[in-house]
C-alpha cells in the first residue's frame, strides 16, 4: 500500500514538476495550410531542429510550441508536401502561420501509407488507421465509385460481413459500435444501397482517422472505435471546380471564396443514376441515392474562426407502386475556434442530426416512418501548457429523440390502424480531461479520463414484469417466452425513468527503444449507451436505435492492446505489430424467434450477454519509390455468449461461446501501386479471408408436409473462403498541366478472376422436386468500370 | 409485422446483382430423434371424428425421405372430460398413427402422450376456434414484377380476444405447402387479410385454402418454421442466424432427448379457390 502510495506520489510530483519546468519559455503558434487553397492542413508536422521536437497540428490546423529564448530552425512538412525550413528567434511570444505548397501537382498522389508515412514512433498513440483522400483514391474499387469505408477493409482489424453488407467492423466488435462522425456530428447510418456505397463523398472530405483502442478521452459513446471524418473548408483563394462521371453515379464540386483569404464555401453533390437504364427498358423500379456536402467557412479575425457544416443524403427504392423506402442521414453543425492565448485553443460546437426511415407499402396498405434525432453541444479546450505536458479537456451533452416507428394506412381499404410506437427520450451529458505527457526522452504518456453520464428520459409508459423479468423461461420445455407485463408505469415528461454514469478511463504509454523503434501499451473503457436493435450479420437501414434504460444497460468495453512499432531501411520500410484483448459485458442477443420490427416491448425478447474478442494484427509497408503499398494481416477471433440468468436456464447456443456473424479468422490484404510513368500509375488489391461464421443444418424433419432443416451450433460453420483481386490504372493525358482544365480517366476491374464468394448459403426444398437443396449467393462476379474525373 | 423485414430483405437481395448457384456441401449428421407430427384439425361442417398423427425420425439434411416409426403407443386425452382417444398405425410401416373416434370440442384441453423406445413424450395443447373465410380476391398483376398472381383471403377478427391465426396454402405447382402465421397486434378487431402471391399461378389453378385459429405459442412455433423454411429470412449479409426450434413435446423419461414436431389442435375453415 506504501508502496502504491508512493509511486502515485512520484508521478504526481513528475506531473508538476514537468508543468513548472515551464518557465522562462515562449510559444511559437499558428496555423499551417495549403499554400493554393488556403485550406488547413491536418497533422502537418512542426520539427525545431536544434531541440530534435516535433508536434502536429491539430483538427483545426493549428500548432502551440513552447520553447526556451533562443533562436531555432523550424521545418514544416506534411505529406506530398514541400516543406519549409525557417528560422526563427523566439525572444517574445510569435504567432506565425505557414503555407505550404504540393510537391506533386498531379490529381492523385501515388502512394497509400499512414498520413506520415513511417511508422508512428515516439507519439502516445496507437491503433490509429489514417488515410488521406488521395491515398484512397488509388485503391480499385467496385463500380469505380471512390470509397472511404471500403478503403479502410484493406487495413489490419477492421472487415465487414461480405460483398454488398452497410457498415464494418473493427476488432471484432459490431458494426452498430462505431461512432461515426463527420465534422464532429454523429451519423447513424454509413451506407448507401445497402453497402454498395459509403455516405461520404470523397471530393468533400479533408482527412479520415480511425480510432480502433487506444481510443482518447474526448470520445465517447461506442465501444469498438472512432472513425473521424473531417470536411473540407474549401478554397478561400480561388474558384475551383472538380468531379468525376461514372457509370452508377457522378459527383461534381466547387469550392471557393466568398470573401477572398478569409471565407471561403464548398459545395459537393454526388447521385447514382443506374436507376434511369430501368426506366428506360420500361421499368418502373427504381433505387438510386444522392448527397450532398456544403460548408461555410470564415475566419472573423486571427483569434476566431467560423464554421457551418451541413450533410443531407437519402436513398430511395421504389418498386411499382407496390414499395417505396427512403432513408438517409441529415446533418448540420455550427463551430467556432476561439484562440484564447497562444496556448489554449478553443471550439464550440452545436450539432444537429437526424437519420430517417420511411417505407410505404402500397401493397399491404400502410406507411411507416421512423428515425432518431439528436442535438449535440460540445466544448472542447486544448491546452498547451509545455512541450511535455498538453491538457485537452472539455464537456459534451447530447439529446436524443428516438422515433421508434409510426404506421399510417394508407387508403380506406387497409385493414392496418393507425399507430405511434412511443417515442424515446434521452440524455447523455459527459465531460473529459486528457493529458499527453512526455515523462522523458523516451516515454511518453497519454492518459485521461471521461466521466458520461446517460439519463432515459419521459414522457414514456413503461411496462411492468413479474420479478422486473421481461423474458419468461420456461423450464419443461427449455424455451425463452415473452413475458406479459403485470402492469405500467406512467413517466411525465422530462421525469428520470433510469439513469446510469461511468467513469471511462483511458491510457497509452509509449517507450522508444531508439529512433526506429518503439513499443506502446493502451487500455482504454468505454460505454454506449444506444443500441442498434438488429438480429441480421450486417446492419440493416430498417434497424432501429434504441437507448438504455429499465431493461437494457449500457454495454461497457475494456480493451488492452500492445504494439511494436519499428522504421527500417532508412525509413523505406515500417513495421506495425499489435496484439489485442477486448471484452464487453451488457452486449444483447435475441431470443428465438424474436420479432424486432415495430415491437413495442423489446425487453421481451432480449437476454444479456457478453462479447470478447482477441487478436493480432501486422502491417508492413513500403512507403517509398516507384512501387509503394502494404500488407495487412489480422488474425483475431470475434465471439458472443449469453449464459442463462440462472443455472437451470439453458441461455443462447446452451450458454456456450459462439463466433459473432462477422468472425474472420484470417483476414489478408495486399495493397500496392506502381508508377509507371508520368501519364499511367497502375493500382491493385487482393484480399484473401476466412469465409464469414455462419450456421449449417445437420439433420432434417418433417412436419406439416414441409422439410424444416435442423440447425446446429450458432454460427459453428464457415462459409467457404473469401478472396478476390482488383487491378485498376489511371491514364492521366496532360500531367504537366496545373491550370484550367485537367483531366485523369481511371480504368478499373473488381474481382479479376470472377470468383463467385459466397455472401451466405441458404438451405430450402427445391420446388421442382421437393428435394432438400443448399444455395450459394454470390454478389459481384467481375465487374469492369472507368471513371473519368476532372478539376479545373 | 414480420413479413414487412421479409419483404424488405427480399428487396434487398433482387437488387443485388446476386447470383444463385446450386452447391452440395458436406455436412455433419447428427443422431437420429423421433419427430411427432400431430395436427389435430377439425374442419368447419365435418364431425372431425378422424384424426392422423404421424411419426418418423430425423434424417441427414440431404436425404429424400424420412424414417417412418412403428410400435409407438399413441393416445390422446381430453383434459376437460377425461376422454381418451387412441390412435393407431392400421398400415405398418407407414409411421400414420389414425383415430376415427376423435371428439373435438372448442376451448378444451388436450394431452397427447406418445411412447416409443422405452420413452414417453407428453404434450398439452388448448383448442382455438376460428372465424370463416368471408371473402378471396384475385389480383393478377403483382408482386415485385408486377407479373404475380396474387390471391387475398378476408376473416372477420374478433376484437374482444388476443387472436393468433395459421394459414396454409396448398396448390399443384409445388411439392409442399405455404404457410403464414398472423396475428392482430396491429389490425386488432378489423377485416384482416392474408396474401398468397406467385409468379407461376395461372387461370385454372387451383389453391386449397385452409386457416386456422391457434395458440400464441404454436404462432411462435410456427414464426420459427416459416423462418427457416424460407432460407433463415434474407440472404447475402443480411440474413438472420437460424435456430433450432424446439415444440412443445417433453420427454417425460429423459428430459434432454426431446423431439422435434408440435402437438396442435385447431378448428380449420378450409375453401378451394379456382384462379379465374
Amino acid at each position: 500500500m506504501t508502496l502504491l502510495k508512493e509511486r502515485y506520489l512520484s508521478v504526481l510530483f513528475m506531473l508538476i514538476f514537468s508543468v513548472a519546468s515551464a518557465q522562462e519559455e515562449f510559444t511559437l503558434s499558428g496555423t499551417i495550410s495549403d499554400a493554393g487553397s488556403n485550406e488547413t492542413l491536418i497533422g502537418a508536422s512542426v520539427y525545431i531542429v536544434e531541440v530534435q521536437k516535433a508536434i502536429s497540428t491539430n483538427e483545426y490546423g493549428f500548432y502551440s510550441i513552447s520553447l526556451p529564448k533562443g533562436t531555432y530552425t523550424i521545418e514544416i512538412s506534411y505529406v506530398s508536401f514541400g516543406t519549409i525550413q525557417e528560422t526563427v528567434e523566439l525572444n517574445q511570444n510569435i504567432r506565425k502561420n505557414y503555407q505550404l505548397s504540393t510537391n506533386t501537382q498531379e490529381l492523385n498522389e501515388v502512394v497509400i501509407t499512414e498520413n506520415q508515412k513511417r511508422a508512428n514512433i515516439r507519439t502516445p498513440q496507437m491503433s490509429v488507421n489514417k488515410l488521406t483522400v488521395q491515398e484512397i483514391k488509388k485503391m480499385p474499387v467496385v463500380l469505380g465509385e471512390v470509397d472511404v469505408l471500403k478503403s479502410l477493409l484493406q487495413l489490419p482489424g477492421v472487415t465487414n460481413a461480405g460483398e454488398g453488407a452497410s457498415g464494418f467492423n473493427v476488432r471484432g466488435g459490431g458494426a452498430d459500435q462505431n461512432l461515426i462522425l463527420l465534422d464532429e456530428a454523429t451519423i447513424f447510418n454509413s451506407s448507401h444501397l445497402f453497402g454498395f456505397f459509403s455516405v461520404f463523398n470523397s471530393d468533400a472530405i479533408k482527412d479520415i482517422k480511425l480510432y480502433k483502442g487506444g481510443i482518447p478521452a474526448r470520445f465517447g459513446g461506442r465501444t469498438s472505435s472512432v472513425l473521424e471524418i473531417y470536411q473540407k473548408e474549401g478554397n478561400s483563394k480561388e474558384f475551383h471546380m472538380n468531379g468525376g462521371i461514372g457509370l452508377i453515379s457522378s459527383r461534381v464540386m466547387a469550392e471557393g471564396p466568398i470573401s477572398k483569404d478569409r471565407g471561403s464555401f464548398l459545395i459537393a453533390g454526388r447521385a447514382s443514376y443506374a436507376h434511369l437504364f430501368l426506366k428506360l427498358a420500361n421499368q418502373d423500379n427504381s433505387a438510386y441515392f444522392y448527397d450532398l456536402n456544403t460548408k461555410l467557412s470564415y475566419k472573423l479575425n486571427d483569434n476566431n474562426n467560423l464554421y457551418l457544416s451541413g450533410y443531407f443524403g437519402r436513398d430511395l427504392f421504389e418498386i411499382d407502386d407496390l414499395f417505396s423506402n427512403t432513408y438517409g442521414n441529415t446533418v448540420v453543425n455550427l463551430r467556432w475556434n476561439h484562440l484564447f492565448s497562444d496556448k489554449l485553443f478553443s471550439n464550440f460546437s452545436t450539432i444537429y442530426s437526424d437519420y430517417y426511415y420511411g417505407l410505404e407499402l402500397g401493397i399491404l396498405d400502410f406507411k411507416w416512418d421512423s428515425g432518431i434525432k439528436n442535438y449535440n453541444f460540445k466544448y472542447d479546450l486544448k491546452h498547451y501548457i509545455s512541450n511535455n505536458f498538453k491538457l485537452k479537456y472539455g464537456v459534451n451533452a447530447i439529446y436524443y429523440d428516438f422515433n421508434p416507428g409510426k404506421i399510417t394506412p394508407t387508403g380506406s381499404q387497409s385493414s392496418i390502424n393507425e399507430e405511434q410506437l412511443e417515442k424515446k427520450y434521452a440524455f447523455e451529458p459527459a465531460i473529459y480531461l486528457e493529458a499527453e505527457h512526455r515523462l522523458s526522452d523516451k516515454i511518453t504518456m497519454s492518459y485521461g479520463v471521461r466521466y458520461s453520464m446517460f439519463y432515459r428520459l419521459g414522457a414514456q409508459t413503461m411496462n411492468l414484469y413479474e420479478n422486473n423479468q421481461a423474458v419468461n423461461y420456461d423450464p419443461d420445455l427449455k424455451i425463452y417466452e415473452k413475458a406479459d407485463p403485470i402492469g405500467t408505469k406512467r413517466y411525465s415528461s422530462g421525469q428520470t425513468i433510469a439513469d446510469f454514469n461511468n467513469l471511462e478511463p483511458r491510457a497509452t504509454f509509449a517507450y522508444e527503444l531508439n529512433n526506429n523503434q518503439s513499443i506502446k501499451a493502451s487500455y482504454n473503457r468505454m460505454v454506449q449507451y444506444l443500441n442498434l436493435v438488429s438480429n441480421t450479420s450486417s446492419p440493416t437501414p430498417l434497424d432501429i436505435w434504441t437507448p438504455s434504460g429499465l431493461y437494457i444497460d449500457p454495454q461497457i468495453l475494456d480493451q488492452v492492446a500492445l504494439g511494436y512499432f519499428r522504421n527500417f531501411s532508412n525509413d523505406k520500410y515500417s513495421l506495425e505489430a499489435e496484439t489485442f484483448y477486448k471484452k464487453t459485458k451488457n452486449r444483447i442477443d435475441y431470443i428465438d424467434g424474436a420479432d424486432l420490427i415495430a415491437n413495442e416491448a423489446i425487453e421481451q425478447v432480449i437476454l444479456n450477454g457478453e462479447a470478447r474478442a482477441y487478436g493480432l494484427e501486422l502491417l508492413l509497408r513500403k512507403n517509398e519509390g516507384k512501387l509503394t503499398g502494404f500488407i495487412a494481416y489480422t488474425l483475431s477471433r470475434s465471439e458472443q455468449r449469453t449464459p442463462g440468468r440462472t443455472p437451470e436456464e439453458v441461455g443462447i447456443n446452451n450458454g456456450d461461446w459462439y463466433r459473432t456473424g462477422f468472425d474472420k479468422l484470417h483476414d489478408l490484404s495486399v495493397t500496392a501501386s506502381y508508377e509507371l510513368n508520368k501519364k499511367w500509375s497502375l493500382g491493385t488489391t487482393f484480399s484473401l479471408q476466412s469465409g464469414r461464421a455462419t450456421t449449417y443444418p445437420k439433420g432434417q424433419y418433417t412436419y406439416g408436409d414441409v422439410n424444416i432443416p435442423i440447425y446446429g451450433n450458432r454460427n459453428g460453420d464457415r462459409l467457404p473462403a473469401y478472396h478476390h483481386l482488383d487491378v485498376s490504372a489511371t491514364y492521366t493525358p496532360k500531367p504537366e498541366k496545373k491550370k484550367g482544365w485537367q483531366g485523369e480517366w481511371v480504368f478499373s476491374i473488381y474481382n479479376l478472376y470472377n470468383r463467385q464468394n459466397a455472401a451466405s448459403m441458404t438451405f430450402r426444398q427445391n420446388e421442382d422436386t421437393g428435394l432438400n437443396e443448399s444455395v450459394k449467393t454470390s454478389i459481384f462476379g467481375i465487374v469492369p468500370s472507368v471513371t473519368y474525373n476532372f478539376k479545373f | 409485422m414480420k413479413n414487412i423485414k421479409f419483404i424488405l430483405l427480399f428487396v434487398t437481395t433482387i437488387l443485388f446483382i446476386s447470383c444463385e448457384e446450386v452447391v452440395h456441401l458436406d455436412l455433419d449428421t447428427e443422431d437420429p430423434k423421433l419427430v411427432i407430427d400431430a395436427s389435430i384439425n377439425w374442419v368447419k361442417g365435418t364431425a372431425g371424428n378422424e384424426q392422423v398423427i404421424k411419426l418418423t425420425t430425423s434424417a441427414g439434411y440431404y436425404e429424400s425421405t424420412v424414417p417412418t416409426v412403428s410400435d409407438a403407443t399413441v393416445f390422446i386425452v381430453n383434459n376437460d372430460n377425461g376422454a381418451v382417444f387412441n390412435f393407431v398405425e392400421t398400415v405398418p410401416g407407414t409411421g400414420a398413427y389414425i383415430c376415427n373416434t376423435f371428439e373435438p370440442i372448442i376451448g378444451n384441453n388436450y394431452e397427447l402422450t406418445v411412447i416409443y423406445d422405452g420413452e414417453t413424450y407428453t404434450a398439452t395443447e388448448k383448442m382455438y376456434p376460428v372465424p370463416n373465410i368471408e371473402n378471396i380476391t384475385q389480383d393478377d398483376e403483382s408482386g415485385f414484377d408486377g407479373e404475380s398472381m396474387e390471391i387475398e383471403v378476408f376473416f372477420q377478427d374478433d376484437p374482444t380476444t388476443e387472436n393468433y391465426y395459421l394459414s396454409r396454402f396448398d396448390t399443384d405447382i409445388y411439392p409442399y405447402p405455404e404457410y403464414t402465421a398472423l396475428d392482430d397486434e396491429f389490425n386488432n378487431g378489423n377485416l384482416v387479410s392474408v396474401l398468397y402471391i406467385d409468379e407461376d399461378l395461372k387461370a385454372g389453378d387451383v389453391v386449397d385454402i385452409r386457416l386456422a385459429g391457434i395458440s400464441r405459442r404454436y404462432y411462435n412455433y410456427m414464426e420459427l418454421v416459416v423462418t427457416i423454411v424460407e432460407g433463415g429470412a434474407g440472404s447475402g449479409p443480411f440474413q438472420t442466424t437460424p435456430a433450432a426450434i424446439r415444440g412443445n413435446f417433453i420427454n417425460q423419461t429423459n428430459a434432454n432427448n426431446y423431439p422435434y414436431g408440435y402437438f396442435n389442435i385447431s378448428e380449420v375453415d378450409y375453401t378451394q379457390y379456382t384462379i379465374q
